[in-house]
């Protein structure tokens, strides 16, 4: 958005507080959602937990064509649409909340870089696993991704994402990347992780911040989907300050408030 | 000792050893490990494939992008990070993405997209540098790599206007500046006192954005601004490049070092043909 508009959208984000028919769409839970869309998608959910607001999860089937922005998740609040994490935590600061305040300038700075790290290594590792791992690709994404179209479609559509998305692979330099190397990129990205947390409760201490969602949202994704083979899940089991990190978020935010994440939660301790 | 590690990269200008950003990580890198290396700039010869420059040459090895190169570095024992806690390289790892996530995009904008920019200065200074008929072909080439690279990353039409994509991508390359300044506040480096592997990667980015002049100046006006991070730059350039800088200057073409090797043979070929360097037909 341009700086007068954010500035416009702000203003009427401040005006209003925030309702209880918020609601948060993304793609259809049980056969289409992506790794990926869903770690999005329970990244902005455990933020709005974080946060005590009640948000309402819907699944749509095209909800990736509704999303202003092409990705999921969006929230719908009030007369507007916010989608991905970085704008919604905006809206929510316009309105009034905020998880990051108490940071000083430095901690924010490192707040920011450390999400960026998840951004950069750990999203888009897991959009090549998807995409770019012929085995990965034929046995589970495109049967996934076009389940609630009928034929033809299904395979144009699944055809078309894995194009776009091999394409921003190749323009960022992970074209030439094999599996095992972007498997050490997700166990570097762990381990940085993991000496950050060290056996603090949350990243920035006592308290929860974005960073903490985001986190949660792809280690947590990541731990309990399963694909074709264990390898991923397995670079995040090595480190056992972010495997308690997630069970932590997981009772506290989600279990002791009556919702439930998965059905049939796999942990492994 | 060590067999002769040999860079392939682009060269300098405007006071600085390169003016490619990647190239310019590597150099700083083995200035601060102490790595000896034998630095080939590419200009004006035919050697390779300019796509993948900086490359790290070995007796048996080629290794290709910075952070593999540092990779290789840190394993032949050159490290920079030696004294570095765990911590401390978990927050490198992150300040990296930073940069790379939000002011790499700003940085391509400026050198390769900005019109004003990409014709008077980086068309030019490419095209000199590369033979002909290459020099028709690569510079155009690159810029439409960093257009690509910025769209697909930060969304594209129709789904974004290309001028939303802009001020988006100006405003968290100022950001991420004011974040990088409260970072270093007033140390002389990034993790205390000796530079480390952070250091190399802030300096490549920021030294060209800082140095070389552009007629559209927002985000260098901005850098300008933080003055700490211009100290930082300028600290590097007069502590580990002092001396190499005449060699690189391309002020100074004329006093080059003889290890240049095969390129000096051409360059004396070039001068003596009377190819204008701001030639709008290149």
């Amino acid at each position: 958005m341009s700086l007068v508009a954010e500035a416009f959208v702000s203003q009427i984000a401040a005006a209003e507080p925030w309702p209880e028919n918020a609601t948060l769409y993304q793609q259809l839970k049980g056969e289409q959602i992506l790794l990926s869309d869903n770690a999005a998608s329970l990244a902005v959910q455990a933020f709005l937990q974080m946060c005590n607001l009640p948000i309402k999860v819907v699944c749509r089937a095209n909800a990736e064509y509704m999303s202003p922005s092409g990705k999921v998740p969006f929230i719908h609040v009030g007369n507007q649409v916010v989608s991905e994490l970085g704008p919604i935590v905006q809206f929510v600061k316009a309105k009034g909340h905020s998880l990051s305040d108490g940071l000083d300038e430095v901690q924010k700075a490192e707040m920011k870089a450390y999400m960026e790290l998840v951004n950069n290594m750990l999203l888009t590792a897991e959009l090549y696993l998807q995409w770019c791992d012929e085995a990965t690709v034929g046995e589970i994404t495109h049967a996934r991704y076009g389940s609630p179209y009928p034929w033809p479609l299904n395979h144009i559509l699944a055809y078309q994402k894995q194009w776009e998305v091999r394409r921003k692979m190749k323009a960022i330099g992970w074209g030439k990347k094999t599996l095992d190397q972007v498997l050490e990129d997700v166990d570097q990205c762990c381990q940085a992780l993991s000496q950050r947390l060290g056996t603090q409760p949350y990243f920035f201490n006592k308290q929860p911040t974005e960073l903490d969602a985001l986190v949660f949202g792809h280690l947590y994704t990541i731990l309990t989907t399963q694909l074709t083979s264990d390898e991923l899940s397995e670079k995040v089991k090595n480190y056992s300050n972010l495997l308690a990190f997630c069970r932590r978020i997981e009772q506290h935010y989600f279990e002791d408030r009556g919702k439930v994440l998965k059905k049939h939660s796999r942990w492994y301790f | 000792m060590a067999a002769p590690l040999e860079l392939s990269c682009w060269g300098g200008g405007w006071g600085l050893p390169s003016v490619h950003s990647e190239s310019l990580v590597v150099m700083a890198y083995a200035k601060f490990s102490g790595a000896p290396l034998k630095v080939n700039v590419i200009d004006n010869t035919w050697r390779g494939s300019r796509g993948d420059v900086p490359i790290l040459t070995t007796e048996d090895n080629i290794v290709s992008q910075p952070a593999k190169i540092l990779n290789f570095l840190r394993k032949q024992k050159y490290n920079a990070d030696y004294e570095l806690s765990a911590r401390q390289g978990a927050d490198t790892l992150a300040y990296i993405a930073l940069l790379e996530e939000k002011l790499l995009p700003a940085v391509l904008h400026t050198f390769w997209v900005e019109n004003d920019n990409y014709f008077t200065v980086t068309k030019p200074w490419f095209a000199s540098r590369i033979p002909f008929p290459l020099s028709l072909i690569l510079p155009g080439r690159m810029s439409k790599g960093a257009l690509n690279r910025i769209l697909l990353t930060r969304g594209e039409p129709p789904l974004y206007h290309l001028q939303e994509v802009e001020a988006q991508i100006y405003r968290d390359a100022k950001e991420c500046l004011n974040l990088l300044s409260h970072r270093l506040g007033t140390s002389q480096f990034f993790f205390g006192d000796m530079p480390s592997t952070l250091d190399a990667y802030v300096f490549g980015f920021l030294a060209p954005l800082y140095k070389v002049r552009f007629p559209k100046v927002q985000l260098q006006e901005h850098l300008k601004q933080l003055s700490n991070l211009c100290r930082f730059c300028d600290d590097i350039l007069n502590s580990y490049f002092r001396h190499s800088l005449g060699a690189f200057s391309c002020v100074n073409r004329n006093q080059q070092q003889t290890d240049f090797g095969e390129a000096s043979l051409l360059l004396d070929k070039k001068r003596s043909m009377p190819i204008c360097r701001n030639s709008p037909s290149l």
